[in-house]
């Protein structure tokens, strides 16, 4: 067993290519993160698009029935799973140990090992497009032969059973689709266990809970969430993969199977799942406002309990997606109120960023731009979640495009808005450089206008009757020329993203220098240069108050108004120079190659499963099994010293 | 004395932020008591299951799906979903105008939804369950019930149509 140790020397180099298939620096891994997430955006966005082309007219022929499934299904799934939930992870690594003064997370190496496991998944998922197969249930008078497009999963985000079970759903696709998702989820389980052992552990002296951001505040809500809500989703899809693999009868109705109890496990992982999309988009506009508002958060402490509280109400709202699925009548008034009740949490958190801005003085950088989109449009989208509280409104809005509208709303004019203003936010520190401002102007207003022409239309469609996930509808329905206008619209903010990535492409490497601290901020990631050095901390702060940075450059005059001290300037230029000259050799945790090799093999493992009726299917999961397993132990017993001091240690294990 | 000052300043509250926070409660209650009341009081129907069934093995009624006249204007209109055809059984039935129709809705094989264009009947329809909700037609036309509930491929294929005409 020691052979692992010996084969694998801890690998030495930090940087080119294998600097970061080995890192575990929570900066790289963040950045990684990042990159993959975007290139997720585009494949969902694509996806998005063809949707759109084939619902421009009525009766459009772009896609076939079984593609456009495949398209809806895959569009749903990446923009849950691979965008949104992996980019928040991109700021929650990056940023939480900068923000709670720490020099990395509290276990490195399975920090990488989440996002190499996320990355395989995902690679794993989209691999259905190369090996997958459909079919139809036997008897079925439309089976046909699916394109490549239209051999990927197809039986929507939400998979309802029986659906997915495998007479109705023959073929490979939704093997991919239950066990691509349950590899992703193991990712987001061991990411979720880490930070918040980070937020808990590694605190900077004088970084008390209620003095950290709110953006590491929310990340903890986050990761609470996902460590009790992704145990109940991969429960289901354990669930789904036997029925499929190996013959159980849980949701076989014609054998007694339970054909409601999938809806209930997947919406009591679905909606605190949505918290999970929503709240590091919270968290990272109430760390913009306030910069850019020249005003401390208005209501810190009111934003943190309203988190916390969104958080745990999240867990007790599930139902509301299943109202016309014959639930008991005090069971729907339960939940419609239920329902209502959440929305107070999420109204206290507006108001409190609409006081922050209240008499701030506003700067209209790119990110506050975002940032204010994010309120206006989630504002929107969270009234629009209140009229699903109200259960008699709800059947009629269940399964339309009203509902469509809704979430989108909430997930890109929220979700989405809250991550660009980040992006633009955090791009000087992470690159060094600054964005141009005017191409950041142009993405805002062309993806504002081309969201709101996207998705406001689709209320109005819905309450017109138009149903979801349907592949054509009738001339005679009368619902072409909104359609029309949707299109038109998701084609504006493909665009937008083009401005965007033109805008990352060209500044990260053109863009003027930033300084440590161009937008005058307030948290402690701003004390440290840009981009911040591989320990991130020259020395480890001591942190006096809330928005400590802030306090050491501003004090107050009698009327409460912020004025700047003398000394902030000589402050900042001597948090530069200490920052990139530390007194002392500062000793980091050496690369690793298991992660990555834990990722491939769990893949391997993956693929093993879903051909496991062949002989090289059980090959592929015997690898699987056994490159993990001689991993772990490889990991268990690499030596945490400088690989000089290896050969002697490795012995004597 | 500015400490004094700071917390009187945290206690008061503005006339405007106190006006918002009695609109709001206000709102809930009236929220609550509307879904109560309508609820409870009103007894707005659920498509709750009506009856349980044997999905594999539907007897009665559900042999000869169609539609049932209890009495004049009075009917009970038995629909089957199936996801092998995507189709309801029966696709057209017609109705007399000012008909009062009770949908039982049940599926053989997987959730299906059943949604009758322009009146207020949405439900799922769940194997093993019978889903009802009723209703009286006054005015003469073609309603269309589809599926609302993805269940495959052929689900944008599945629909049918009620015709209400002239007595």
């Amino acid at each position: 067993m020691t052979a692992a140790t010996t084969i694998f020397r801890r690998p030495k180099t930090t940087s080119g290519f294998w600097g970061w298939v080995t890192t575990i620096d929570h900066k790289k891994i963040g950045i990684m993160y990042g990159y993959t997430a975007f290139f997720f955006l585009i494949m969902g966005g694509l996806e998005a698009l063809l949707l759109r082309l084939q619902l421009a007219g009525p009766e459009g022929q772009i896609l076939s029935q079984a593609e456009y499934n495949a398209m809806f299904t895959m569009h749903g799934t990446t923009m849950v799973f691979l965008v949104v939930m992996p980019m928040s992870a991109a700021f929650m690594n990056y940023l939480l140990p900068l923000m709670i003064g720490a020099r990395d997370v509290a276990f490195p190496r399975l920090n990488a090992l989440s996002f190499w496991i996320f990355l395989f998944g995902g690679i794993f998922l989209y691999s259905t497009f190369l090996f997958g197969t459909t079919g139809a249930p036997e008897g079925g008078f439309l089976a046909e032969e699916a394109s490549r497009l239209g051999s990927a999963p197809n039986g929507g985000w939400f998979g309802y059973a029986p659906n997915t079970e495998p007479q109705f759903s023959p073929g490979t696709v939704l093997d991919y689709w239950s066990i691509g998702l349950q590899i992703i989820g193991l990712a987001s389980l061991m990411s979720s266990v880490n930070l918040i052992t980070t937020i808990f552990n590694l605190r900077a002296k004088g970084m008390r809970l209620l003095r950290m951001p709110v953006f590491a505040w929310m990340s903890l809500v986050v990761n609470f969430l996902l460590m009790f809500s992704i145990p109940i989703i991969a429960v289901a899809l354990f669930m789904i993969t036997f029925d499929r693999q190996f013959g159980s009868q849980f949701f076989q109705t014609a054998n007694g199977g339970d054909p409601i109890l999938w809806q209930h496990l997947f919406w009591l992982f679905g909606h605190p799942e949505v918290y999970i999309l929503i709240l590091p988009a919270m968290g990272i506009v109430s760390e913009v406002l306030p910069v850019f508002s020249r005003k401390p958060l208005f209501g810190y402490a009111a934003v943190v309990f309203a988190g916390a509280a969104i958080g745990f109400l999240g867990f007790g709202v599930w139902a509301h997606h299943m109202f016309s699925s014959g639930i008991s009548p005090v069971a729907q008034a339960a939940f419609g109120l239920s329902t209502m009740t959440i929305a107070i949490p999420t109204g206290i958190k507006i108001f409190n960023w609409l006081g922050t801005m209240w008499m701030g003085r506003l700067q209209f950088t790119t990110p506050m731009l975002f940032a204010i989109g994010f309120v206006a449009m989630f504002t929107i989208g969270g009234l629009s979640g209140v009229t699903h509280s109200i259960v008699p409104s709800d059947w009629q809005q269940t399964d339309t495009y009203y509902i469509v509208a809704h979430f989108h709303y909430v997930l890109f004019g929220g979700a989405i808005f809250g991550i660009f203003a980040g992006l633009y936010y955090w791009f000087p520190k992470l690159t060094g450089r600054m964005y141009s401002e005017r191409l950041g102007k142009w993405h805002f207003w062309l993806m504002f206008l081309g969201f709101n022409l996207t998705f406001a239309p689709m209320h109005w469609l819905g309450l017109q009757g138009m149903v979801r996930r349907t592949w054509q509808y009738a001339a005679d329905m009368n619902l072409g020329p909104w359609n029309m206008a949707v299109t038109i619209g998701a084609f504006i903010i493909a665009g937008s993203i083009l401005i965007f990535m033109w805008n990352w492409t060209v500044s990260r490497r053109r863009g003027a220098e930033a300084g440590i601290d161009p937008w005058d901020a307030r948290t402690l990631e701003w004390t440290i240069p840009s981009p911040p050095p591989e320990y991130n901390f020259a020395e480890i702060p001591t942190v006096t108050s809330l928005d400590d940075f802030w306090h050491r450059k501003y004090s107050e005059d009698e009327e409460g108004r912020a004025v700047r001290r003398e000394e902030a300037g000589t402050l900042v230029a001597d948090l530069e120079y200490r920052g990139n000259n530390p007194e002392k050799p500062i000793h980091l945790p050496s690369p690793s190659y298991f992660p990555i090799l834990i990722g491939i093999s769990i893949m391997l493992i993956g693929y093993g499963i879903v051909y496991n009726s062949f002989a090289w299917g059980i090959a592929l999961l015997a690898a699987g099994v056994l490159g993990t397993a001689t991993s772990f132990i490889g990991w268990a017993q690499e030596p945490a010293e400088e690989p000089a001091e290896e050969e002697t240690d490795g012995e004597e294990h | 004395m500015s400490e004094q000052n700071a917390t009187q300043e945290s206690m008061h509250i503005d006339p405007y932020e106190r006006n918002w926070i009695r609109i709001s409660i206000i709102l809930l209650i009236v929220f609550a008591a509307a879904v109560t009341i309508a609820g409870f009081a009103l007894g707005f129907q659920v498509p709750s299951p009506e009856e349980r069934v044997d999905p594999n093995n539907l007897t009665g009624p559900w042999e000869n799906p169609g539609l049932r006249e209890l009495s004049p204007g009075v009917y009970d209109l038995y629909i089957i979903g199936n996801a092998t055809t995507w189709q309801f059984e029966p696709r057209e039935v017609e109705v007399p105008v000012g008909s009062t129709v009770s949908f039982y809705v049940t599926s053989t094989d997987i959730q299906h939804g059943f949604k009758l264009q322009d009146t207020n009947i949405n439900m799922q329809i769940v194997p093993g369950q019978v889903s009802k909700l009723t209703y009286t037609f006054d005015e003469v036309g073609t309603y269309d019930y589809i599926c609302t509930e993805y269940c495959g491929v052929g689900h944008a294929a599945m629909f049918g149509s009620l015709t209400v005409v002239e007595k």
